[in-house]
């Protein structure tokens, strides 16, 4: 059986500006039908990935496909395929919200936009399209800009922090046309900070740091990796238990434990048996906990600062 | 932001924030500075050099109080037998018009440009009040104000006129600045953005212009030198008299109109104007098919301004063209006025060559605006979003060429068409094929600072703005000045200006405009291609 073309693959693509490596070898594949989460903090890459995919800034070396066109050398070809959220709304101040949709539309040539379905996310967004974008605020603006690349059903969409700026409502509305385009085969690359979207819209993350992209999986497959916290109360003084493999205590009260387990939790329970336990909560990594151990230290680093993290 | 009214505000901000806005306007006003020093040091002594002997003096002193096509660049001539009277006529005028043109940017930029960015919008949410803004704004004007002043002096000092006079000159010239600026900042409280206050402010110096050109051209309409800074510049009378006591008119003027804005200033909403655009309108579905149509949408106000004032500017002087005869113009003195690089100016006909050949440098300065337009829509992202689409690099960049080159196609034609008219109306006999080949003749040399600027915003996107200008006002002042340096003839020839025939005075020079022509297409087509292979590049 022949494998699909992947919507997004790169081969160790690289991009430097003057001294700075922005992108550090990326091996990023992304299969047709896929929402793809790709996470890091501000500066790490998330941009100058997308720049690189949509051929606007040159690779330094290695290259990106979409649908198996080369992002480079033919971006017109990639772009018949592919809608694009910007991370920052800038559209034309004198256009109204309306004409600049026609615009974008009209920039698609022959394949157009399914205006039907406009219509219906010019509702949904409640998009006011007879208002100039120059009195529109940075959150209609990023409606604007959302509405134009939905409403393309393009198979895949590029989208660079798309709900910066929108409220929680807008939100909403956000992850219902995701979960549509999902449904409908759609590819969808979600660079973001919200983590409770990826979580809830993406099957696959990768997350990025310094031009790097450190862990990649699904979500089930990322909280295998990460320490599950276990919290332990007990009747009377807490006990001084010995050293067990692969648990920390990460903090300790009078008559309370908390422990961070990495592995089978079978050893922490057994040396609990002894002593006279109140309640035991065991809670798994949040993808919010996962996140913050690859941002809060290097990622080859001792495994410290627990404690902050345990107390969040 | 300009206002008067008391705020309290924290005494420590200002200091930071004047430089800030020092710092803000450096660019304009070093490159205004050296424009005004190296243009003063030049022309005394260029004359001096050229011109030996009193006799010689007076000959070129009689031929030049006559010539009104002169007077139209350079203003009304007092006393051009000696060198300061001579510096006065020829440094005083023109540099007014710079001293017009930099006071207006700069006053549109500390004002309505901070707001539209957005900047200042941060700093009064500091512990800053809109008086201390505006005081910094001030400070800044009046900063550059001294500056250029002190460039003039030092240029002319430097050329041998005497330091006390040279003073007075200067002075004559900058008080141009600051009512330009002021005018510049009124418009940034009338206009809600940027590019509206410029045009408003670049209209109503237009204007001025024309007022000045008037009054010194047209026998019976002096009066009207007292209703325009350029012409107050004249009424001093540096070297023939002076009348200090004008100096009231820019005084005046200035502190009236910046009263005006500082009050406008302290009442409105931050980020709105006086006049408001409208935030709702019916969908206009027209030119939005494509990038092409979209630029020509947002260029077509700015392309309908500039083709209205100049084919305007045109036509009165194609009225004023009878006007001219060769009388007591010696041959000989001829030949001087077409070392100086202003043709022979004599015959009607002449006169609206030359009329042609200045018009040519503000068709130059037209392609130009529009590759800066270009870059801006990348500079502002908004480009990412057009390239984002199924739309090819080198088609983009090519749209916005050929809308520049239409531009200053339009242009050329109602330039030469509106003067044709001019001259039949003022009795001029001038076939109508000659005036639009007058027009037409601007062509060449306009491509080829397209081409020029096309590429240098395909190599070097951030520095674009600074290398197109640069290198045609280097060019233009070269033509301008160049012959009184005495430099030899190659040297001269080394700027395009000087390959243009004064047409319909002369032929059309076909070699060199198929030369710049075709130099304009080979830049052209680098441009394409740099432009497809490099990064997008923002602010």
């Amino acid at each position: 059986m022949k494998l699909p073309v992947p919507a997004i693959q790169t081969w160790e693509l690289t991009k430097r500006y003057e001294e700075t490596l922005a992108l550090d070898r990326l091996e990023l594949k992304v299969e047709p039908g896929e929402v793809y989460g790709y996470l890091g903090p501000n500066g790490a890459g998330k941009t100058t990935t997308i720049r690189l995919l949509l051929g606007l800034h040159r690779p330094t070396s290695g290259r990106a496909e979409l649908f198996g066109i080369d992002a480079w050398t033919d971006p017109v070809g990639a772009h018949r395929r592919l809608a694009y959220v910007a991370g920052e709304p800038y559209l034309w101040p004198s256009l109204t919200a309306g004409e600049t949709l026609e615009f974008l539309a009209r920039l698609r040539g022959t394949e157009g936009v399914d205006r039907a379905y406009r219509d219906q996310l010019i509702e949904r967004f409640d998009l006011e399209a007879d208002k100039k974008v120059r009195a529109l605020s940075k959150g209609n603006r990023q409606k604007v800009q959302l509405v134009a690349a939905l409403e393309t059903r393009a198979d895949l969409l590029l989208l660079d922090e798309p709900t910066s700026g929108l409220d929680p409502l807008m939100e909403m509305a956000f992850r219902d046309s995701i979960t549509e385009a999902k449904e409908r085969g759609q590819t969808v690359l979600l660079s973001s900070h919200i983590l409770s979207e990826v979580e809830a819209l993406c099957d696959r993350i990768g997350i990025l740091r310094t031009g790097r992209l450190i862990e990649q999986g699904t979500l089930a497959e990322l909280r295998h990796l990460s320490a599950q916290t276990v919290e332990a109360t007990f009747a009377g003084a807490a006990p001084t238990l010995p050293p067990l493999p692969g648990v920390q205590v990460t903090g300790t009260a009078p008559n309370a434990l908390r422990f961070e387990v990495h592995g089978e939790i079978e050893p922490l329970i057994e040396a609990l048996a002894g002593h006279q336990v109140l309640t035991l909560h065991s809670r798994e990594p949040s993808l919010e906990d996962i996140f913050l151990r690859h941002y809060g230290q290097e990622p080859d680093a001792h495994r410290d600062g627990g404690e902050d993290r345990a107390d969040r | 932001m300009l206002t008067a009214t008391a705020g309290k505000t924290a005494r420590t901000a200002e200091p930071a924030l004047i430089r800030r806005r020092l710092l803000d306007a450096r660019v304009m006003t070093a490159v205004s500075a050296y424009v005004f020093a190296i243009y003063s040091y030049v022309q005394p002594a260029g004359y001096r050099s050229i011109y030996k002997t009193a006799a010689e003096r007076l000959v070129f002193a009689h031929s030049f109080g006559t010539s009104k096509g002169l007077r139209l660049l350079y203003g009304l001539p007092y006393d051009v037998a000696t060198v300061s009277g001579y510096a006065a006529w020829r440094v005083g005028g023109v540099l007014a018009i710079f001293g017009a043109i930099y006071g207006l940017l700069v006053g549109v930029r500390l004002t309505r440009g901070e707001e539209d960015s957005g900047r200042l919008e941060l700093v009064l949410a500091a512990p800053v009040g809109r008086a201390t803004a505006g005081v910094a704004t001030l400070v800044a004007l009046g900063t550059g104000t001294v500056v250029l002043w002190v460039a003039e002096l030092a240029g002319l000092a430097a050329g041998g006129v005497p330091v006390g006079g040279a003073a007075y000159l200067a002075l004559a010239t900058a008080t141009v600045v600051p009512v330009c600026a002021a005018i510049g900042a009124l418009a940034g409280q009338l206009a809600p953005s940027r590019s509206l206050a410029l045009q408003l402010g670049g209209g109503t110096v237009a204007v001025l212009f024309l007022l000045r050109v008037l009054a010194d051209t047209v026998g019976g309409l002096g009066w009207l030198r007292w209703l325009t800074p350029l012409g107050w510049a004249e009424l001093l009378r540096p070297f023939a008299g002076a009348q200090p006591a004008v100096l009231l008119a820019p005084i005046g003027a200035t502190a009236l109109l910046l009263a005006l804005a500082g009050r406008i200033a302290a009442d409105r909403d931050i980020g709105a104007g006086l006049l408001r655009e409208r935030d709702r309108s019916e969908p206009r579905l027209r030119l939005l098919g494509s990038p092409f149509g979209l630029a020509l949408r947002h260029q077509r106000g700015a392309l309908i301004a500039w083709t209205g004032t100049l084919a305007a500017f045109c036509y009165l002087l194609g009225t004023i063209s009878k006007s001219i005869s060769p009388a007591d113009v010696t041959k000989g003195v001829q030949r001087e006025i077409a070392k100086l690089g202003t043709g022979l100016i004599t015959t009607p006909t002449g006169y609206l060559s030359f009329v042609f050949s200045l018009l040519g440098v503000f068709v130059c300065v037209l392609v130009c605006t529009q590759i800066g337009a270009a870059r801006q829509e990348e500079a502002s992202l908004r480009l990412e979003t057009v390239l984002a689409a199924p739309t090819g690099r080198r088609p983009w960049l090519a749209g916005r060429v050929v809308l520049a080159l239409l531009g200053a196609a339009v242009l050329a034609v109602a330039c030469g068409g509106l003067a044709w008219a001019g001259a039949r109306t003022g009795g001029v006999h001038l076939a109508l094929g000659r005036s639009l080949e007058g027009g037409a003749n601007m062509l060449p040399i306009a491509t080829l600072f397209l081409g020029i600027a096309a590429l240098a915003y395909a190599a070097a996107p951030r520095w674009s703005g600074l290398i197109s200008y640069g290198v045609l006002a280097v060019s233009y002042l070269w033509e301008l000045v160049g012959a009184l340096t005495g430099a030899p003839r190659w040297l001269l020839d080394i700027t395009p200006f000087a390959h243009v025939g004064l047409v319909p005075n002369e032929p059309f020079r076909v070699i060199a405009a198929l030369i710049m022509v075709a130099t304009a297409v080979v830049a052209g087509g680098v441009a394409l291609e740099l432009f497809r292979r490099r990064d997008l590049v923002g602010e």
